[in-house]
C-alpha cells in the first residue's frame, strides 16, 4: 500500500523539482496572483494528494499515508506548515467542537466510548532533493489559534526547517492513522455504512498574512487550496464505492478480501467518500443545449430503491439552472450517495459529491429528497468550484446557495407542501393546503425572523452565536440576496451571479469581491444595503399605521369678516381624502414605495426614501380608498413582518378570525376527546 | 352475552339516550368555545385590518400562520398548521403515542374537561345501565352521587397511567428501543421496532384502561362506595369474561379506527370562505359527534356486558334516584310545631 507512495517520493529525491523558486508579482484585486495561475487545469492546484488507504471494518480504522504537493501562492514565506486534524474533534469533550455543541446538546458528551474517533499522524517528513526525507513529527506541535485551548487537537503545525517563498513548492510525505467515529456529525459509520469526509491530514490555507486554518468549530467546516487528488481507497471485497472524481481502476488485492479503487480528480479542494456493500448504483446523464454533459452516479439505499427518479430529475434541474444561470459545471460527473438512516451525514456537500437524505416513506408533494439534492448539487457552484472561506464567511457558500436553490426550487415547478411527520417522525402527512412559497420555505424567512437578532454576517462564522449563526448564514443571506434580485431586476442579478462565478471559480473570493462585483454589474453603489445585511443586524419591518379615506369636507368657520360663518360640512363630498401613515418599526431602512387602490380601481403611488420612523402621505380623489400598502412589490423580502404592510377599509378580519378560530376549535374537541380516554 | 350482542346492545342504548349525545357536546362546546373566542381575538389582533385577512378568509395563508406563531403566545401557540382537517387527529393521537407534553396554555382546559366528565360519567353510565329515561334531576343526581366515588377512582388512574407514561413509556421508547435502534441503519427496521413498541405500550395502555372501564361500570351498576373495591371486583370480571371483554374492546377500537379512517378521506383539507367554511365545520362537528358516540358506545356495551353477565339482566342496585325535596318542604317536615326563636 505504500509502496506508490516510496517509488514517487525516491523520484522526487533523485530528480524532481521539490522545491521551485517562482518570483511574486503584485496583482490587481479580482486577478490571480501569478503563483496562484493554473499550473495546468483550471485552478492553481497548489494543494495536490496522492493518498493509499485502507479501511478496516473490523476495527473500523483508516490506515493511509499521502504524498502531498504543496506551492506556496501567497506573497509571504512560509517557515511552517499547517494541517486540519479534523477527526480530532471527536477525541474527547475537551476539543473545540466538543465544547462548542456540548452549549446546545449536552447529551452528546456522554456517548458510548465505541462512538469516539481520532486521528493520529505518524510521521511527517519533507522530501528534499538529494537527501533521505528525516521524519519530523516529533517537531510538530497542536495549534489553537482560534480560542487557544490547549485540549484542542484538530490543527497540528510543523516546522519546516527553511523557507518555502512565494511560488516555491514543497513535497511532504504523511503516514496516518484514524478511528471513524460513529458520527457526530456530517461523517462516520453506521453498521456497515461509511461516510468519511474531513479524514485526511490536509494542510490549511497560507495566505499573505499567514496560516488560515482554523481549528474545527461546531458550525463551520471547511476551507482548502485546490489541486489534484490521486486516492486509492483499499476496502472490504464486493463494498461498493462512491468518492470525489472518477474511478480510474479497480483491483482485487492478493489477500482475496479486499479490493482497491483508484480515484483521480483534478481542480478540486477536498476529497470524500462512502463505501457501503448495500447500495444499488444507478447511472444517469444530465445533457442540456450549451452545457457539457455530467454522468450522473447514484448510490441508493436499499429501502430508498424507488426514488431513483426524483434524485435525478433533482440533480438535472440544478445543474442545468446554476449551469445557465451562473456558469458550466466542468467535471463531467457527480456522485450523489444516498446516506444510510441516522448515519448523521446526510445533506452534504464536496466536490463532485454530495450526500442526499431521504427517507423511507416520503409522499408526493413531500419536498423530501429534492429539497436536499438540489441544495447540495448547488454547492458545486457555490463551495465547490467558487471556493470560499466557510469558516470564515459561510453566508458566501451557503446563503449564496439557499438563495440559488430557492429559485431552482420555484422553477422546476414542482409544488411542495408542509410536511409533518408524525410517531416517532416516521409517517408522514401532506398538508395539501399549505403550499410552501420560495420567500418562506426556499429562503426560510421564519428562520430569519426567529434569529434576526443574530450576529451581523460580518463576523466571522466559526465565532457566530451558534443558535443563530444558521439563520444568518442561510436564511438572512438567502432574503437579502433575494431583495437585491426584487431591486436590480432578475437580468441585472444573474449577470452579477454569473460575473462573479466566472471571476472566481477555482479560487477563493472574500465579501468585498463579492460586492465589488455587484456594484461593477449594476454600476450602482450598493454599500448602503451591504452596511445593514453584512455588516449590521438591524432588523427591516415597515407597517401600513393608518388608513383613512373620508368625504372631502371640513367643518367649523369659514369666510372673511362679515362673510364669516360656521358650515357643517364645507367642500366636496363627493372627494374623498385619503390619509395613509407607514411607519418604519425596525432598524432598518430601504427605500420603499406606498400604494393607495381606490375603489374605482385607481392607484396612486409614492416613493419613500424609508429614514424616518413614520411618514403621512395624503391625496384628494374622487373615490373613497380601498386599501393601502407599504411595500406593494414586495421588493424588501427582509422584512420580518409583512402582515402589517397592508390595510384595507373593508378587511375580512371577522371572517378569516372566525373561520381559523373554529376549525382550531375541532381540533381542541378532538384532542379533549383523545385525552378523555383516560376517563 | 356474546360479544357482538353487547356491542349491538350498546349501540342501541346510545341511540336510545340522545339527549346525554347533544348534552356532552354541549358541555363540550361550552369548554371549548370560550378558548376558541380567546383565540379569534388573538388571531384577529394579529391580521388587524390587512390584506393578509383576505387571503385568510379565502383560504390558507401560509406565510401569515407561520408569522402568527412566532410572536404568538399562550393558546395561540397551539393554533399551528397541523390542526387542519385530519392532521388535528393525527397531532393528538401522537401527543399521546409518543409522550409529548401538553402546551402549558391547554393543560388547564385539559384537566377542567377530565374533572367534568370525571363528573357526568356517573350519570351517563346510570343512564346507560338503566336504558331508560332518567330525567335530568335523575341524571345529575346520579352524576353528584358518583362523582366522589369516580374522583376516587379518577386519582387511581391516574397514578396506574402516570406510572405506565412516566416510566414504562420511557423504558420502552428510549431505553429498549433507542438501545435496539441504535446501530439500526435502516429505517424501516427502525420504524418496525418502533411499532412493536407501540403496540406493546399499547396493550398495557388499552389493559389499564380497560381494567379502568369495568371499574366505573361496577362501580356504578353496583351502587359500589370503594373505588379500589371496584377497581379489584373490576379486575376479578375482566380475568374471568378475558376473551369477551377482550373481544368487545377490539370490536370498539375497531370501529374508532373505522371513524378515524373515514374522517381522514373526509376531512376538509382546505376550509374556504362563507358556504365551504359551514360545510368544513359541519364535518369536523359531525366527526367529533361520531367520536362522542363511540366513548358513549364503549360505556354502554361494556355496561351491557357487565348486566348480561350477571343472574339478573339489566341489574342496577342503585335505587332509582329521587330528588330531595325542597328546602322548603323539607323545614316543614321537620318542623316541631314550637314558634321560631
Amino acid at each position: 500500500m505504500f509502496a506508490r507512495s516510496a517509488v514517487v517520493i525516491a523520484a522526487l529525491m533523485l530528480g524532481g523539482t521539490a522545491v521551485h523558486a517562482q518570483q511574486p508579482l503584485p496583482a490587481p484585486s479580482g486577478a490571480p496572483r501569478p503563483s496562484e495561475a493554473p499550473v495546468s487545469g483550471r485552478s492553481p492546484r497548489n494543494a495536490s494528494y496522492a493518498i493509499n488507504v485502507r479501511l478496516d471494518p473490523g476495527s473500523r480504522t483508516l490506515s493511509g499515508d499521502e504524498l502531498l504537493t504543496w506551492r506556496n501562492t501567497s506573497r509571504a514565506t512560509a517557515t511552517t506548515l499547517q494541517f486540519h486534524l479534523y477527526y480530532n474533534a471527536w477525541r474527547n469533550s475537551r476539543s473545540t467542537w466538543m465544547r462548542g455543541r456540548i452549549r446546545t446538546d449536552p447529551p452528546i458528551a456522554a456517548r458510548p466510548e465505541a462512538d469516539w474517533a481520532w486521528i493520529d499522524v505518524t510521521s511527517l517528513r519533507v522530501i528534499q532533493r538529494g537527501t533521505l526525507p528525516a521524519d519530523i513529527i516529533s517537531q510538530a506541535r497542536y495549534k489553537a489559534p482560534d480560542d487557544g485551548n490547549a485540549d484542542d487537537r484538530t490543527v497540528m503545525e510543523v516546522p519546516l526547517g527553511r523557507a518555502v517563498g512565494p511560488g516555491e513548492t514543497v513535497n511532504v510525505q504523511i503516514a496516518w492513522s484514524a478511528r471513524v467515529p460513529r458520527a457526530f456529525a456530517r461523517t462516520g459509520t453506521i453498521g456497515d455504512y461509511y461516510f468519511v469526509a474531513q479524514w485526511f491530514p490536509k494542510i490549511g490555507v497560507f495566505e499573505d498574512t499567514g496560516w488560515n486554518t482554523h481549528q474545527f468549530h461546531a458550525t463551520t467546516e471547511f476551507f482548502a487550496d485546490f489541486g489534484t487528488y490521486d486516492v486509492r481507497l483499499t476496502v472490504p471485497k464486493g463494498w461498493v464505492v462512491g468518492a470525489t472524481g472518477v474511478e480510474r481502476e479497480r483491483r482485487d488485492e492478493p489477500d482475496g478480501t479486499t479490493t482497491t479503487h483508484h480515484y483521480v480528480q483534478d481542480d478540486v479542494h477536498d476529497f470524500a467518500w462512502a463505501t457501503s456493500p448495500h447500495f444499488i448504483e444507478g447511472h444517469a446523464t444530465f445533457a442540456d443545449a450549451g452545457l457539457p454533459a455530467v454522468d450522473i452516479r447514484l448510490l441508493l439505499q436499499p429501502e430508498h430503491a424507488g426514488q431513483a427518479d426524483r434524485h435525478f430529475d433533482a440533480a438535472r434541474a440544478a445543474l442545468k439552472n446554476y449551469g445557465r444561470w451562473f456558469g458550466a459545471y466542468p467535471y463531467g460527473h457527480l456522485t450523489i450517495v444516498d446516506s444510510a438512516w441516522q448515519s448523521g451525514s446526510s445533506g452534504m456537500e464536496y466536490p463532485t459529491l454530495i450526500t442526499a437524505g431521504s427517507r423511507w416513506l416520503t409522499p408526493a408533494g413531500d419536498d423530501t429528497p429534492e429539497g436536499v439534492v438540489i441544495h447540495e448539487t448547488g454547492h458545486q457552484f457555490w463551495y465547490g468550484l467558487v471556493a470560499t472561506n466557510e469558516f470564515e464567511h459561510a453566508w458566501m457558500d451557503e446563503g449564496i446557495n439557499t438563495y440559488s436553490a430557492a429559485m431552482v426550487t420555484e422553477r422546476a415547478g414542482a409544488p411542495a407542501y408542509y410536511t409533518k411527520r408524525y410517531f416517532g417522525g416516521f409517517i408522514p402527512w401532506v398538508f395539501r393546503n399549505a403550499l410552501l412559497s420560495r420567500i418562506v420555505e426556499g429562503d426560510r424567512l421564519p428562520t430569519y425572523r426567529r434569529d434576526a437578532n443574530g450576529d451581523p454576517a460580518a463576523t466571522p462564522t466559526w465565532r457566530a452565536f451558534p443558535a443563530t449563526a444558521g439563520g444568518i448564514s442561510y436564511a438572512k443571506t438567502a432574503l437579502w440576496m433575494h431583495t437585491l434580485e426584487r431591486m436590480v431586476g432578475w437580468p441585472v442579478q444573474q449577470r452579477i451571479l454569473s460575473t462573479y462565478f466566472v471571476r472566481w471559480e477555482f479560487r477563493h473570493p472574500k465579501p468585498d469581491d463579492f460586492f465589488a462585483v455587484v456594484n461593477e454589474v449594476t454600476g450602482r453603489d450598493f454599500t448602503w444595503f451591504f452596511d445593514q445585511v453584512y455588516r449590521g443586524s438591524g432588523v427591516f419591518d415597515y407597517a401600513i399605521y393608518d388608513l383613512r379615506s373620508e368625504p372631502n369636507v371640513a367643518r367649523g368657520y369659514f369666510g372673511e369678516g362679515a362673510s364669516r360663518r360656521f358650515v357643517n360640512a364645507e367642500g366636496r363630498a363627493t372627494d374623498y381624502v385619503t390619509t395613509v401613515v407607514a411607519r418604519r418599526l425596525g432598524d432598518g431602512t430601504f427605500p420603499i414605495a406606498v400604494r393607495v387602490v381606490f375603489e374605482n380601481k385607481e392607484e396612486m403611488r409614492w416613493e419613500w426614501d424609508g429614514r424616518d420612523r413614520a411618514r403621512t402621505f395624503q391625496v384628494v380623489k374622487p373615490s373613497r380608498a380601498s386599501f393601502a400598502q407599504v411595500d406593494p412589490d414586495r421588493v424588501l423580502v427582509l422584512d420580518v413582518n409583512s402582515t402589517n404592510n397592508s390595510a384595507s377599509l373593508k378587511p375580512r378580519t371577522g371572517a378569516a378570525a372566525t373561520k381559523w378560530s373554529l376549525t382550531w376549535l375541532v381540533w381542541l374537541q378532538d384532542h379533549l376527546l383523545t385525552y378523555g380516554f383516560f376517563v | 352475552m356474546p360479544v357482538a350482542g353487547a356491542f349491538k346492545d350498546g349501540a342501541r342504548r346510545v341511540r336510545g339516550a340522545p339527549m346525554v349525545l347533544a348534552g356532552l357536546f354541549a358541555v363540550m362546546l361550552l369548554v371549548g368555545l370560550p378558548l376558541s373566542y380567546v383565540l379569534r381575538g388573538m388571531l384577529a389582533a394579529h391580521l388587524g385590518n390587512s390584506l393578509a385577512a383576505d387571503s385568510a378568509a379565502a383560504g390558507t395563508n401560509y406565510e401569515w400562520w407561520l408569522e402568527f406563531t412566532t410572536q404568538a403566545a399562550g393558546i395561540g401557540k397551539t393554533f399551528v398548521p397541523s390542526i387542519v382537517g385530519f392532521g388535528a387527529v393525527l397531532d393528538n393521537l401522537q401527543g399521546i403515542a409518543d409522550n409529548l407534553p401538553l402546551a402549558s396554555a391547554i393543560v388547564g382546559v385539559t384537566a377542567t374537561w377530565l374533572i367534568v366528565w370525571s363528573f357526568l360519567s356517573g350519570g351517563v353510565i346510570d343512564r346507560l345501565a338503566r336504558s331508560r329515561r332518567t330525567r335530568s334531576h335523575g341524571f345529575f343526581a346520579a352524576c353528584g352521587m358518583h362523582f366522589w366515588r369516580m374522583l376516587r377512582l379518577g386519582i387511581l388512574a391516574c397514578a396506574a397511567y402516570g406510572f405506565l407514561f412516566r416510566y414504562v413509556h420511557g423504558w420502552i421508547f428510549s431505553s429498549a428501543i433507542g438501545r435496539l435502534t441504535r446501530d439500526v441503519a435502516v429505517e424501516r427496521t427502525a420504524f418496525a421496532w418502533r411499532a412493536a413498541g407501540y403496540l406493546l405500550f399499547a396493550a398495557l395502555l388499552l389493559g389499564c384502561n380497560l381494567v379502568f372501564d369495568y371499574a366505573r361500570v361496577r362501580l356504578v351498576v353496583e351502587d359500589r362506595r370503594s373505588a379500589i373495591g371496584a377497581l379489584f371486583a373490576s379486575w376479578r370480571f375482566v380475568r374471568r369474561h378475558a376473551a369477551a371483554v377482550v373481544g368487545l374492546y377490539a370490536l370498539n377500537a375497531i370501529a374508532f379506527l373505522l371513524l378515524i379512517g373515514v374522517y381522514a378521506l373526509v376531512a376538509p383539507r382546505t376550509p374556504g370562505g362563507g358556504l365551504s367554511t359551514a360545510v368544513a365545520l359541519a364535518i369536523g362537528e359531525a366527526y367529533i359527534i361520531a367520536r362522542l358516540f363511540l366513548k358513549l358506545l364503549f360505556y354502554a356495551s361494556e355496561t351491557a356486558l357487565f348486566q348480561g353477565a350477571l343472574a339478573h339482566a339489566a341489574y342496577t342496585a342503585a335505587p332509582a334516584v329521587v330528588w330531595p325535596d325542597s328546602p322548603a318542604a323539607e323545614s316543614i317536615a321537620n318542623a316541631d310545631g314550637s314558634p321560631a326563636s
